[in-house]
């Protein structure tokens, strides 16, 4: 039996170190000990079991007994007023409003599953008040935006999007599309201004994107300037508008002009210059930079 | 439905005043659980404890209930469904599942050689759980041919169940017209370091209990006041690290429950407990050893006073008798009771040492018994507890933890001891991991 040279307790036959301090125990070579039977005969397992703890278990109840609580007041004040049939919308507002609040404390905290799962209850709650009276109309808008949105900021920060990127790219895309599709038809119940205007205009951003991808993220030097960003943002963005301007134009009065954007396409243009100089010319890029400076 | 006792009220027995609070607040970090377990020589034959539980539970029929959720409060009705006993697991005190334990309140466990009894809290305290062990035992050692014997303290199997056995204490003892005690402001808790699970880790001390004995006689104490003492030593070892500014450190008190059945001479089987607040100032500087310890004396004493007990009583029966109360429906206690749990409970001590006294062995058991053990279940806000108990000329000082990693406080504790001239000899089941 040995005993801890740190702590001077005496330690279970076969110990390899010190519970206490974990010095590891050296017994001389001859010395061989037969290991004891453990204090407890099963071996721990190696997570502990799952559940709330006191104070997440005392806030979801809680908010169970304030929404059975108000659930009762509310439908019994509609009963006996004589608005029972109209008490869908609030019962059904205050029993999401609970599942709201009671998600925010059990869903696991972190923003990838508290934005997913408060949109989707969102999108839930939007749908469950336009079904009311059996016919989606807006909630279909705002509920498309939702997925838009989730799509947009909250699935790129998964492990999923980070291990595919490209394929991530194509499907905010699509998703983006899909969208435009699905105001085209709420709005108008056919695909009018989608295929003439919404699909050429999109293209036009896409292959804007697509452009910066391909000149910035594939060449040597991986770092972005700032300059460099915010221009080719511009140079994109009002390339977009203008192509908007372009296909309304002729989506509307049936000929090829720009009506508003001459300014945009303008000043597209002369960034687009400029920013081909300074990534072609290094004295020219100097001349803009601090760099020059340094020299 | 059947009928626990002549005295009772069918299908419906309301719990004892400490017990209430248990129910709701019991979750994950809060088992509110705790264990006392014999290790014999003897191979441990699970179907002679099987008739030996039946037997302790034909006498005890008390015992037989299962916990439920009423309207206002949880209550306990006759369960008459077979008890089941367990395989020893790989810790202490863990949650309670009613449903796989057929909705009794304990657990009878056993291993090669060990017989466990963990209760949750609601059916009886440490000392009542120790009376129940023991007639276990007693019971498993007569069936199977090891000795006849009697324990002292244990129930007599051929005497009927007196109606004292399943009262509840606090209620007699309540007077309206004393003042309640007055409760105190919240005390410093060990952060740790590492992190922690639900999973309970042991790290038993058995101490030789002559020495530890003498040690605190020199010193003009009790075991229990000598652990204290050194547990609040120990906190306050840590605070000092923990907080280097003298003036912010916060007050360092330790809950230990006393046996009320000993002051007021109850023979009740439920619980009859109230916690013992003793601490220190740690803000007012530096404790030494000595110093806490005759705080630690004083306190205790003061305790243990029977007037002072029945204004505490007064203050807890006081609560559960209020109109508020009484008339708020369990969805609304239920979540009030957790929430506000730890600001009226755990927040007001930092840690809990709990003594169950020395076990007197039979004569006739004596060579049969290897170990006897007492544990509690840890919380999340004070994550390590300490449960004493003594037999033979042994002291155990189990100590039970969340904590992952960290076993600073029980180094700190048990090297004190050494140092102190106690032998102490440590096992665990934190090296046991898959």
């Amino acid at each position: 039996m040995a005993y801890c040279i740190k702590c001077g307790v005496k330690l279970e036959n076969g110990a390899e170190e010190c519970p206490l301090c974990h010095t590891k125990v050296n017994l001389p070579c001859d010395i061989h000990e037969q290991k004891e039977e453990p204090l407890f005969p099963v071996p721990m397992p190696q997570k502990g079991t799952g559940g709330f703890n006191k104070t997440s278990k005392g806030i979801v109840e809680l908010i169970l007994s304030l929404l059975i609580i108000s659930e009762i007041t509310v439908a019994l004040t509609m009963w006996f007023s004589g608005n029972f049939s109209h008490g869908f919308i609030p019962l059904f507002s205050i029993m999401m409003a609970a599942l709201i609040l009671i998600m925010a404390f059990v869903a696991k905290h972190t923003y990838f599953v508290q934005a997913s799962v408060h949109m989707g209850l969102a999108a839930v709650f939007l749908l469950g008040i336009d079904l009311y009276d059996r016919s989606a109309t807006w909630s279909l808008i705002a509920t498309g935006g939702l997925c838009l949105l989730w799509v947009l900021a909250v699935f790129p920060v998964s492990k999923t999007a980070h291990a595919h990127p490209i394929a991530t790219a194509v499907k905010m895309g699509t998703v983006y599309l899909l969208y435009i599709v699905l105001i085209n038809l709420v709005v108008k119940g056919n695909l009018t201004w989608f295929l003439p205007v919404a699909l050429p205009t999109s293209a036009v951003l896409f292959c804007g994107v697509a452009l910066f991808f391909v000149l910035y993220l594939t060449r040597k030097r991986t770092r972005i300037p700032l300059a460099d960003l915010v221009f080719f943002c511009l140079i994109v963005l009002f390339f977009t508008f203008t192509a908007l301007d372009l296909f309304l134009t002729h989506y509307w009065y049936g000929y090829w002009a720009l009506r508003w954007s001459i300014s945009l396409f303008s000043a597209a243009i002369i960034l687009s210059i400029l920013l081909s100089g300074v990534t072609v010319s290094r004295r020219l890029r100097r001349f803009f930079t601090s760099q020059n400076r340094h020299a | 439905m059947i009928k626990v006792q002549s005295y009772a009220p069918e299908g419906f027995i309301a719990l004892d005043n400490s017990a209430l609070i248990y129910p709701p607040t019991e979750a994950k970090f809060n088992a509110n659980t705790f264990r006392v377990s014999v290790d014999l020589e003897q191979e441990i034959v699970p179907q002679v404890l099987e008739l030996a539980l039946q037997d302790t539970l034909q006498r005890c029929s008390y015992a037989k209930v299962s916990l439920h959720k009423g309207f206002f409060w949880y209550y306990l009705s006759p369960n008459d469904k077979p008890p089941v006993i367990h395989p020893e697991g790989s810790y202490p005190s863990a949650r309670f599942n009613f449903k796989d334990n057929n909705g009794y309140l304990f657990r009878v466990l056993y291993s090669n050689h060990r017989i466990a009894l963990e209760c949750f809290h609601s059916l009886t305290d440490g000392s009542g759980a120790l009376v129940y062990l023991k007639m276990i035992v007693q019971q498993y050692c007569h069936l199977a041919g090891i000795a006849d014997f009697s324990f002292s303290g244990a129930l007599d199997f051929s005497s009927k169940p007196s109606k004292q056995e399943f009262s509840d204490p606090f209620q007699h003892l309540y007077d309206k017209n004393l003042p309640g005690s007055p409760s105190t402001g919240s005390t410093y808790h060990r952060v740790g370091k590492g992190s922690y699970d639900d999973r309970v880790k042991v790290i038993s001390a058995m101490l030789d209990g002559q020495a530890l004995r003498k040690r605190a006689k020199e010193r003009g104490a009790t075991i229990t006041e000598y652990l204290s003492s050194l547990l609040i030593w120990t906190l306050q070892e840590f605070q000092k690290q923990e907080v280097p500014v003298q003036k912010k450190r916060k007050p360092i008190r330790l809950s230990i429950p006393m046996n009320l059945r000993k002051i007021f001479h109850y023979d009740t089987m439920r619980n009859f407990t109230l916690f013992a607040v003793v601490g220190i100032e740690p803000a007012l500087g530096e404790y030494t050893f000595d110093e806490i310890l005759k705080k630690v004396r004083l306190e205790l004493a003061l305790s243990q006073d029977p007037k002072r007990n029945r204004s505490q009583i007064k203050r807890n029966v006081g609560g559960e008798r209020h109109i508020l109360m009484r008339f708020a429906p369990n969805i609304i206690k239920n979540p009030l009771f957790k929430l506000l749990s730890n600001s009226l409970g755990d927040d007001l001590y930092s840690a809990v040492i709990s003594n169950l006294g020395y076990v007197q062995m039979p004569e006739e058991l004596q060579d049969s018994l290897s170990r006897m053990d007492f544990y509690l279940c840890p919380g999340q806000l004070n994550k390590v507890a300490l449960a004493v108990i003594g037999w033979k000329d042994k002291v155990v000082v189990n100590f039970t933890s969340f904590f992952n990693a960290d076993t600073e406080l029980e180094r700190l504790f048990c090297t004190f001891l050494v140092e102190d001239g106690i032998p102490v000899e440590i096992s665990t089941n934190r090296s046991n991991e898959v």
